[in-house]
């Protein structure tokens, strides 16, 4: 059986699948959702290498080992993080505040998936849609049709193997513009999960259905002078180069203190990177950037660092692992300054603690506002005051920042193919979003009466002479 | 498992337990031989269905059309399977009592 929607798309139909769908999933009790959702994350995980491969041959992008990773990540660690997760019936019960939650499905979700995350978004998605009982369509990028397809239909037999609703997913071949808008905006549509570029997101956000985001990063990594420099630039390397650069959280720029400047850039040549010349970074900043659209180009993205050094006509030896553009400014004037998702970083030399910290607020606001920010330190102190005074999400630190924002693997965040990125980036949060983001709590309030209001003369709300400082404490008496 | 009363005012289709993607398989043939050629009002009776599957919201469906909506209901829905209908938006197709 195959829900795969070719085009022209009947968006009707579509929709009329994903609402019986619904309507089937809302019968489902914990446990056979939970074996849905087990059935469905091994078939992912038992396919992981086959669907990387496949990712990286239709993309382009990355590298087919760190996409298997990307896969394990969507499958077993999402896996582990949800599996106890209440989502059905009461999932919690306070007798002493008389309060009991229900955990109600959303509805049909709309995906949005990334070109350079295919599979692993899409395995994502699905599992914590499932987990909460919510069809959901898959959108693939239109550079990422065939593995993401092929994901989907890899979950969907599983699911079905276990008797999940039928259409609890659904895939999309190819889509019209005007086809996917009018799916953002059909009524019968609950949710869209929108992990993409900027007009996708700006397109559901503007859809009239709710819908969750994500905005772009420009993570600056500052290194303070407590850091221990070797593990610091060794994490950097491993959150760098992982699928070369293609995670939105990985880090943009690097800061560190004078005194730290020369130890941090020969730890970096150990490690096989190159510190480009002035001249060499505006022959980068040639084929990374693209002048027109004001955004990184997508010749660079997941490329590896030779290949985009050859691009720009420099000569690199072939285990170069990132190259290293030092700028003196940030912004337009600076394109490398800029969010590109590939082994370049930028690279600032601070005068002083503070110059650093506003060197790295600039920088976050430069694209990358309620993203992810990232700080090598020892120092609890300057931890506390550098991430008091970011816009991100994430604040991590002592770790790579790729992995590290995504969640589950050096800490303790959800693991998340999603990342909210709060107001600053158009969002309605800043979690990594995950299944609890995906439900409708109802909750069933008993009588428990305010007992100071219940003994309360609220006669004396009506008299206008007695301020708050005097109604207060009428208030609280005897209490 | 399927029973049917045939009086002279109606067809009654009494469903049994879950009706999910098998059993719905197994059935479907049989429900819509019997409904044929059937004159009188059809009704589904489903106070012992605790359970349905997207294959018998298509059979009520078909039968709805097949009838007509005016001559095609369902009884004794029980309130689980009622929000099924209504989240699907049968509900504004299928009577349901």
């Amino acid at each position: 059986m195959s829900e795969k929607i070719s085009a022209p798309i009947d968006v009707n139909a579509v929709m009329e699948k994903a609402a019986c769908a619904a309507a089937v999933f809302s019968q489902l009790d914990q446990e056979h959702t939970d074996r849905i959702v087990r059935a469905v994350y091994e078939a992912g995980f038992n396919n992981r290498v086959r669907l990387a491969k496949l990712a990286v041959d239709e993309t382009g992008v990355g590298n087919w080992r760190d996409k298997v990773l990307k896969n394990v990540v969507a499958t077993q660690l999402v896996y582990e993080d949800i599996k106890d997760h209440k989502t059905v019936g009461i999932i919690s019960e306070d007798k002493e505040l008389g309060i009991v939650e229900i955990a109600q499905p959303l509805g049909p979700i709309f995906a949005v998936i990334p070109v350079t995350n295919p599979t692993s978004t899409v395995m994502f998605k699905i599992l914590i849609a499932l987990k909460t009982r919510n069809p959901v369509i898959i959108h693939p990028h239109s550079r990422a049709i065939k593995c993401s397809c092929e994901a989907a239909r890899i979950c969907y037999e599983a699911a079905l193997a276990e008797d999940a609703p039928e259409d609890c997913i659904q895939w999309m071949e190819k889509t019209t513009r005007e086809e996917t808008h009018a799916l953002m905006q059909h009524p019968k549509l609950a949710l869209i999960l929108a992990t993409g570029g900027g007009s996708l997101v700006n397109a559901a956000y503007s859809s009239g259905t709710p819908a969750l985001g994500v905005g772009a990063g420009n993570v600056p990594v500052f290194l303070e002078r407590s850091a221990d420099i070797p593990f610091a630039v060794e994490q950097i390397l491993i959150s760098k180069t992982f699928d070369n650069g293609t995670i939105c959280a990985s880090e943009q720029a690097l800061v560190v203190e004078k005194p730290l400047a020369a130890k941090v850039i020969k730890e970096f040549e150990k490690r096989n990177a190159r510190v480009l010349s002035d001249e060499e970074v505006r022959r980068v900043e040639k084929v990374a950037y693209d002048e027109e659209r004001m955004m990184m180009s997508m010749a660079v993205v997941g490329k590896t660092a030779p290949e985009i050094a050859k691009l720009a006509g420099i000569d690199v030896p072939p285990q170069t692992t990132l190259l290293i553009a030092p700028l003196e400014g940030i912004g337009r004037a600076h394109p490398l300054s800029a969010e590109i998702l590939a082994p370049i970083l930028a690279f600032y030399v601070a005068e002083d603690f503070q110059n650093a910290v506003n060197l790295c607020i600039d920088l976050n606001y430069f694209g990358g506002i309620g993203h992810t920010v990232s700080l090598f330190s020892n120092d609890e102190e300057k931890i506390k005051q550098f991430a008091s005074v970011m816009n991100a999400g994430r604040v991590v630190v002592n770790m790579p920042s790729s992995q590290g924002a995504v969640g589950g693997m050096y800490n303790t965040l959800h693991p998340s193919f999603t990342l909210g990125c709060g107001t600053g980036g158009k969002n309605i949060t800043t979690d990594n979003i995950t299944t609890k983001h995906l439900l409708n709590i109802q909750r069933i309030s008993r009588r428990r009466v305010n007992r100071r209001l219940e003994h309360f003369d609220k006669a004396l709300y009506l008299d206008e002479s007695l301020d708050a400082k005097a109604i207060e404490k009428e208030y609280n008496r005897n209490y | 498992m399927i029973s049917y009363i045939a009086g002279p005012e109606k067809l009654i289709c009494r469903f049994e337990d879950r009706m999910d993607t098998v059993q719905c398989q197994a059935v479907e043939k049989e429900i819509f031989e019997k409904l044929q050629g059937v004159g009188t009002p059809i009704v589904f009776d489903l106070e012992r269905v605790a359970y349905i599957a997207s294959s018998f919201l298509r059979i009520c469906l078909r039968a709805c059309k097949e009838a007509g909506a005016e001559r095609f209901s369902l009884i004794h829905v029980c309130p689980e399977v009622k929000k099924v209908f209504k989240i699907a938006g049968f509900d504004r197709q299928i009577n349901i009592q």
